[in-house]
């Protein structure tokens, strides 16, 4: 099935939607269909490009280098601006949470958990 | 009593490094209104000397150092098959060590009514004898510390937003925590914050600690950019100290910068008022955007005008409007009231940001010169200077080429002796008019003398 992307919000971040956006974006609108149907696809591209942000950055493995980081950086900026247009405090404030553990587990040298299974359980708890 | 380090990069063997204002400015941060300023020198090849500011005077001294300890007159401290347990790094520097004690590393100075007491002619120089080094010279103040009223009020608020800061570092993992403390305590200009708080103030609902959780938010925001910026930029030192991804490591800046950005939208999420989120969120966006358009616009190093704009707006200014608007916001004012804000910080941040370019231009900043050159980040001084009629073609094809210390030492000689700075000056002070003049129709109920004063000490500095 083929999914299309919310209007506007990849811009700068095109290439990535063929490099597996599209695929965890699908996988998320899954996960967020007990949200009001306008805030779906917002929440589900922001989980996504959460996702795909620390994937670019090298976040928990290698130094990602700076063009890549700062295509990382935006994505994770974008994330933030889309749960701040759709999303409940609730959610915003558990995504937060989520990035502070697989950030501070990254600078302890420590594993974490999958991000998307973070941001999964993110979604149900606040359901 | 008051204990700091004043720290900066010297940039060549031998140079004075007029320190003059950076002690000025800690007088008057301090509060100090009698007593002293005692300075000692913590390197063996610095000293500390009072005379006169004249780069011809200053050359005579350089020369006299010179001719009394030549560099070339054989010293038994280089004689390394002589010496125990040197490192592998030790430097050849005897002629520095001799020089050294020709000068001082240690002097007081008398403060009076809250202000240095030095001559008409009289400059504090640390001496630099074997740089180009990263230098600390530490400073203790005492005497009578009493301030006015309206400055009791706002270092009572600065010193909130400075608790708020430690109180959540305090509950940070040590890992993440322990770089950004590092960061945070050496220093900064706490801008964003002050305008956070000032601009808090302004509407019908204004709750002090509320105000210090969203300012330092937005300081915790600022510095999580400015880690990743520093390993993006290759940055070695930032306030005087080694940034992030050069004491810890690129793969520990990238999760601290990530720690932190996560942490300050969060605090922000948690403040529960939609138009604060929405308008930090869009800044961040606006921020990580202009960052990318920056490393882009190095190809095509230095740029044209309206490109350092549009980066410039994103990258300094989104965060001044936000910070403005995001205050005004939380203290109810009325829309008209908060767009007027919001316009003034990003009026603000455009000059701010072409201040800070000039920065790069002054021997007496404490940071080393031509930083912004090597780095190839868009700077306005330069962006004029290869315009220039007479320097432009210069500049030109020596920031086209490879830049060693030569090319860098020779492009700031040509900016500063072509009119670009003043021209930059005189664009960053025009900025801070039309700033001024976006408060005029706003009801600031006594702020406004604030408001001026942090626009005009933001384009009016050298550090």
């Amino acid at each position: 099935m083929s999914v299309q992307a919310p209007d506007r919000e990849l811009d700068r971040l095109e290439g990535l939607w063929a490099d597996g956006l599209s695929e965890s974006y699908r996988s998320y609108l899954d996960a967020v269909s007990s949200y009001e149907a306008d805030a779906q696809p917002k929440l589900a591209l922001a989980a996504a490009l959460i996702e795909a942000g620390v994937r670019l950055q090298g976040l928990g493995g290698r130094a990602a280098p700076a063009p890549t980081l700062l295509m990382g950086d935006l994505c994770l900026a974008r994330a933030a601006r889309l749960l701040a247009d759709a999303a409940s405090q609730a959610v915003q404030v558990a995504f937060a949470r989520a990035i502070e553990g697989l950030s501070a587990a990254a600078a302890s040298g420590n594993p974490s958990r999958p991000v998307r299974e973070l941001l999964l359980n993110a979604f149900t708890a606040t359901a | 009593m008051i204990s700091g380090r004043l720290r900066f990069e010297s940039s060549h063997a031998t140079e004075f490094v007029d320190i003059t204002k950076r002690l000025r400015e800690a007088v008057q941060e301090s509060g100090l209104r009698t007593g002293r300023v005692h300075l000692q020198s913590l390197h063996t090849t610095l000293g500390l000397a009072i005379n006169e500011n004249e780069p011809l005077l200053l050359r005579d001294f350089q020369t006299l150092l010179e001719r009394l300890a030549p560099g070339d007159a054989g010293y038994e401290h280089d004689d390394f098959d002589r010496r125990i347990e040197i490192s592998a790094d030790e430097p050849v520097n005897g002629h520095a060590h001799c020089r050294q004690l020709l000068l001082t590393g240690f002097a007081t100075l008398l403060v009076e009514d809250g202000e240095l007491v030095l001559g008409r002619w009289q400059s504090v120089f640390a001496v630099e004898l074997d740089g180009p080094r990263h230098r600390e010279v530490a400073t203790q103040m005492d005497g009578d510390f009493s301030i006015k009223a309206d400055e009791r009020d706002a270092s009572r608020e600065a010193r909130l937003v400075e608790t708020e800061l430690m109180r959540q570092l305090m509950v940070d993992p040590d890992p993440v925590a322990a770089p950004m403390r590092r960061l945070m305590e050496a220093g900064g200009k706490r801008l964003r914050p002050k305008l956070v708080q000032l601009t808090s103030q302004i509407g019908p609902r204004h709750d002090p600690l509320r105000a210090a959780e969203l300012a330092a938010a937005v300081e915790l925001l600022h510095n999580a950019t400015l880690i990743h910026d520093d390993y993006v930029d290759e940055s070695t030192y930032r306030r005087g100290r080694p940034t992030v991804a050069a004491a810890e490591g690129a793969e520990r800046a990238i999760a601290v910068g990530d720690y932190y950005f996560a942490k300050a939208t969060r605090l922000i999420a948690e403040i529960g008022i939609s138009g604060v989120t929405s308008t930090m969120a869009q800044a961040i966006e606006a921020i990580c955007a202009s960052q990318i358009d920056d490393v882009a616009l190095r190809g095509a190093f230095p740029g044209d005008h309206e490109s350092y704009l549009r980066v410039v707006r994103g990258k300094t200014a989104a965060l001044f409007a936000a910070a403005c608007a995001s205050g005004a916001l939380l203290s109810d004012a009325p829309a008209e009231v908060v767009e007027a804000l919001r316009r003034y910080g990003d009026l603000l941040g455009v000059a701010f940001q072409m201040a800070d370019d000039m920065v790069d231009f002054s021997p007496s900043s404490g940071k080393p010169m031509g930083l912004d050159i090597r780095q190839r980040v868009l700077s306005l001084p330069l962006i004029y200077a290869a315009e220039d009629r007479e320097v432009g073609t210069e500049v030109r094809d020596l920031l086209s080429g490879t830049l060693g210390d030569k090319q860098v030492d020779r492009v700031v000689e040509l900016v500063t002796s072509s009119a670009a700075l003043r021209r930059v000056g005189d664009e960053a002070r025009g900025l801070v008019d039309a700033a001024l003049r976006e408060l005029e129709s706003v009801e600031l109920d006594g702020l406004r003398p604030t408001l001026v004063s942090l626009a005009r000490s933001a384009v009016d500095r050298e550090s």
